[in-house]
């Protein structure tokens, strides 16, 4: 598996006095103290017996008011050199840490979220401002003493509904009073904040409603004539606190919810949620159920590389393109409908399966669009991979080196295209990846033109996957179960509908290769509980997303829709 | 691991010359150019979708389709024994407990006002089944939960409104688009028992626009697995004996 072993931490618990390993069957924590982070984690980055040079992900655990250090950090790393990963964790005592930024840049970001949704304090972050939340914003929400409700303070009489006047009762009619809201004052102090004193000619705001932004994030770009000096970026105007309602929800009932974060591919989104929960339980799922999962990820996956695809080609002025795939993702939408019975929002996969059997007539339509797909794919590249226009716009346009990968935590296409080739599909082989053949794609300079060559390979290596699945499922039986049968309902219950599905005691990290990246969730549960105490949503696209304040610096501004096109962020997914 | 390099060689002198990528490109859009219109024109041409399509719920009633355990069901929480027609609900909030956004759901039963020595003496009813669809994720848990298959999902998708109040549904408009829902397409849907078919299509092949987003040419549907695949030889084959012992 892709955890660090047992011994090896020992190793680690030899050196350094100061290193307690947690033991756990999933995966291999070190603790170690706050005054001590940095110096170990430099060493986990440089020994030449560890080498964990990519940032995976930093959160907190809030363990309760009463308790005493409360607040937790949770580091998560890669190896790409041994393909392994270590969690450590140090508790944050008097509500702070030392920062990580001097490390890893990918931490800037992480740290932000971490003070914006726990308000601990990052020593020494050269720009601790909130990440989601606007500036004056009261609250740390993600603390377990503010209400999933939060405080409702603000009073919107448009809320009612005023045909009659104010009396009305009934489900309908919405309470008066509303959570804190940002006032104009608020976001003029927010834009300030990120953005302290402007260094060149002029601050361009870009979005947040532009449609070249793929959804609502706020640019600031520092302009000196048409190059970029200084860029960053405001999001969290579609923050909905997906990780607060996990952790007062229950563990199917999540499902939905991780369909709204990255509406492009829910699939994908389910699949990464499932897997870190059926890990927690330890379970094995039905074979078909597996196969039946990868094939749809698969297919989802292409459906979202066919949208980046045409509004890629649409942001940068070939608007046929857009209109193409859309005819093709239509035919995909429609075959999804008729298996999981939504075409975008799917919450098909289930914690122990699938919830329903393929409907009659679903391979042959998948396996009929399958074999159309690939002349199709050439037709696409015929209009754009060998046009001049095209090549001028993408080649050599905002480079993302291989250090920016392990220094940033990109993954994913991203990833993938500056030559690293980090794919969970190969590392963890979660469902059937581990039996299906498969390349995965690299791309030699990091431009904007070999993360669009990937992204085209992947869609090629999807099919590929996915006519080995239907050659797999074909041979099965229509009676094969598709979710997974309990041999003792009173030690171990999952049902369907998530009713009376507990989950046990621990922790668990696991995540899927997703069309933005790596989807992590880390799991943390203190008892055998029906709702997870912490649920952390490691989102691609976040980290991904962050790549671009740097790779736009010195580039003429007519670049960011390229990169911005490249990197394919979704902001369902990087607001959360 | 096995890895695939991508990369691109730099444009030909022939290329740049003749302008062969814009030839080859619009090459592809004159293609285009003859090829019959697909837009589906809404609202004069529908796409019926698909059997499992999930959109406004609806509440069956007593149809005599009912589950085996229907009746125990209806013991077990002391409802009033239904009678034809009636609402299936026996109002165990199974769909709320397993509601994302529980909110959504006000279902209240009532205690029947009947004297002492009537038989439906003690027993409940469903009075109050409402639901706040402007809250609804559509994510079907409330019908995988529902122990009698009376909360269904149907095809109803169009739920504009000018007002919220529109959105909540009663139970007897529920009850109202379930019977129309079972009349119009409830045989695709659901066996004798109210279970999902075993054998529901992926979408009606009687639907006469779908093949328009298809390109005019939808796939042909067959069975998935193997052993239905030879179920259906074995019926061809049976049909061939039958027709070669009527010739003989």
């Amino acid at each position: 598996m892709s955890w660090i072993t047992l011994e090896k931490a020992k190793k680690l618990e030899e050196r350094f006095d100061y290193v307690k390993v947690g033991e756990n069957e999933r995966f291999v924590s070190v603790e170690v103290p706050k005054e001590k982070l940095i110096d170990f984690l430099s060493f986990l980055k440089e020994d030449s017996d560890y080498l964990f040079k990519m940032f995976i992900d930093l959160t907190i655990i809030d363990h309760g008011v009463k308790e005493d250090p409360r607040f937790q950090g949770v580091v998560i790393l890669y190896s790409p050199e041994y393909k392994e990963r270590i969690i450590v964790k140090t508790w944050a005592t008097e509500e702070k840490l030392p920062t990580l930024t001097n490390l890893w840049s990918a931490a800037k970001w992480a740290e932000r979220e971490a003070w914006d949704m726990f308000g601990i304090e990052f020593e020494g972050h050269e720009h601790l401002v909130r990440m989601l939340l606007w500036e004056n914003y009261p609250y740390h929400p993600l603390r377990k003493d503010f209400p999933i409700r939060g405080f409702e303070e603000v009073e919107l009489p448009s809320l009612n509904e005023s045909e009659r006047g104010d009396q009305l009762e009934g489900m309908f009619n919405y309470s008066r009073m509303h959570t804190a809201l940002p006032t104009m004052e608020d976001i003029e102090h927010t834009q300030k904040a990120r953005m302290p004193e402007k260094k060149s000619q002029i601050v361009l705001n870009w979005g947040p409603l532009h449609p070249g932004t793929h959804g609502t994030i706020w640019f600031l770009f520092d302009l000196d004539g048409e190059y970029v000096q200084e860029c960053d970026i405001i999001i969290g105007q579609l923050h909905r606190g997906v990780e607060k309602i996990a952790e007062n929800i229950g563990y199917q009932q999540f499902i939905p919810y991780t369909d709204r974060m990255d509406y492009i591919a829910s699939i994908n989104e389910n699949h990464a949620y499932v897997i870190a929960a059926e890990k927690m339980l330890n379970i094995e799922i039905p074979e078909k159920a597996k196969w039946i999962r990868t094939l749809l990820a698969e297919f989802s996956r292409i459906n979202s590389h066919l949208l980046w695809l045409g509004t890629y080609a649409l942001d940068l002025g070939a608007l046929t393109m857009f209109l193409y795939t859309f005819r093709e993702r239509e035919k995909i939408m429609d075959i999804l409908e008729g298996i999981t019975g939504a075409r975008f929002t799917i919450n098909y996969f289930r914690i122990g399966g699938v919830y329903a059997d393929l409907p009659h007539g679903a391979l042959d339509a998948i396996e009929y669009f399958i074999k159309d797909l690939p002349s199709r794919m050439d037709d696409y590249e015929r209009l754009l991979t060998r046009n001049r226009i095209w090549l001028k716009r993408n080649k050599d346009v905002c480079i993302i080196t291989e250090e920016d990968v392990y220094d940033y935590g990109l993954t994913g296409a991203v990833a993938r295209a500056s030559g690293v080739p980090y794919d969970l599909r190969k590392i963890d082989k979660y469902d059937a990846y581990g039996e299906v053949e498969f390349d995965v794609p690299i791309g030699e300079k990091g431009d904007s033109y070999d993360r669009y060559l990937v992204r085209m390979e992947e869609i090629r290596q999807s099919v590929r996957i996915i006519n080995q699945c239907i050659d797999k499922l074909r041979k099965m039986s229509k009676n094969d179960p598709y979710f997974f049968q309990t041999p003792d309902e009173k030690k171990l219950k999952v049902t369907i509908d998530g009713r009376g599905l507990k989950l046990p005691e621990g922790e668990v990290y696991a995540g899927t290769d997703n069309p933005r990246g790596e989807l992590g969730f880390y799991i943390f549960n203190k008892k055998a509980a029906t709702k997870p105490y912490r649920c952390r949503i490691r989102s691609g696209a976040f980290y991904n997303l962050q790549i671009f304040t740097k790779a736009i610096i010195g580039r003429p501004i007519a670049d960011a829709i390229t990169l911005l096109s490249t990197i394919d962020p979704v902001v369902g997914e990087t607001d959360r | 691991m096995s890895v695939k390099k991508v990369g691109a060689k730099p444009q030909t002198l022939i290329e740049k010359i003749f302008f062969i990528d814009f030839m080859k490109g619009l090459s592809t859009t004159i293609k285009h150019l003859f090829k019959r219109t697909i837009t589906v024109d809404f609202p004069y041409e529908v796409v019926t979708p698909s059997i499992r399509f999930r959109g406004v719920h609806g509440l069956r009633n007593v149809d005599g389709t009912e589950a085996d355990d229907f009746e125990a069901w209806v013991k077990k929480l002391k409802i009033k024994p239904p009678e034809m027609g009636e609402t299936r609900c026996i109002a165990c909030k199974f769909c709320q407990a397993a509601c994302p956004v529980p909110e959504l759901f006000t279902i209240k039963a009532e205690k029947l006002d009947v004297p002492e020595d009537h038989p439906h003496h003690k027993l409940k009813v469903l009075a109050v089944f409402d639901m706040d669809l402007s809250k609804c994720m559509f994510c079907g848990l409330c019908t995988q939960a529902c122990p009698t298959d009376c909360i269904i999902h149907t095809d109803v998708y169009d739920l504009s409104s000018y007002t919220r109040r529109s959105w909540v549904m009663d139970k007897d408009m529920l009850s109202q688009i379930a019977d129309d829902f079972i009349a119009r397409r409830g045989k695709e849907k659901f066996d004798e028992k109210s279970k999902w078919r075993q054998d529901q299509k992926l979408w009606p092949e009687y639907d006469e626009t779908r093949p328009k987003l298809w390109d005019f040419h939808p796939p042909k549907l067959g069975p998935n697995y193997i052993d239905e695949l030879q179920n259906t030889f074995n019926q061809v084959d049976q049909q061939v004996k039958n027709q070669s012992s009527d010739n003989a």
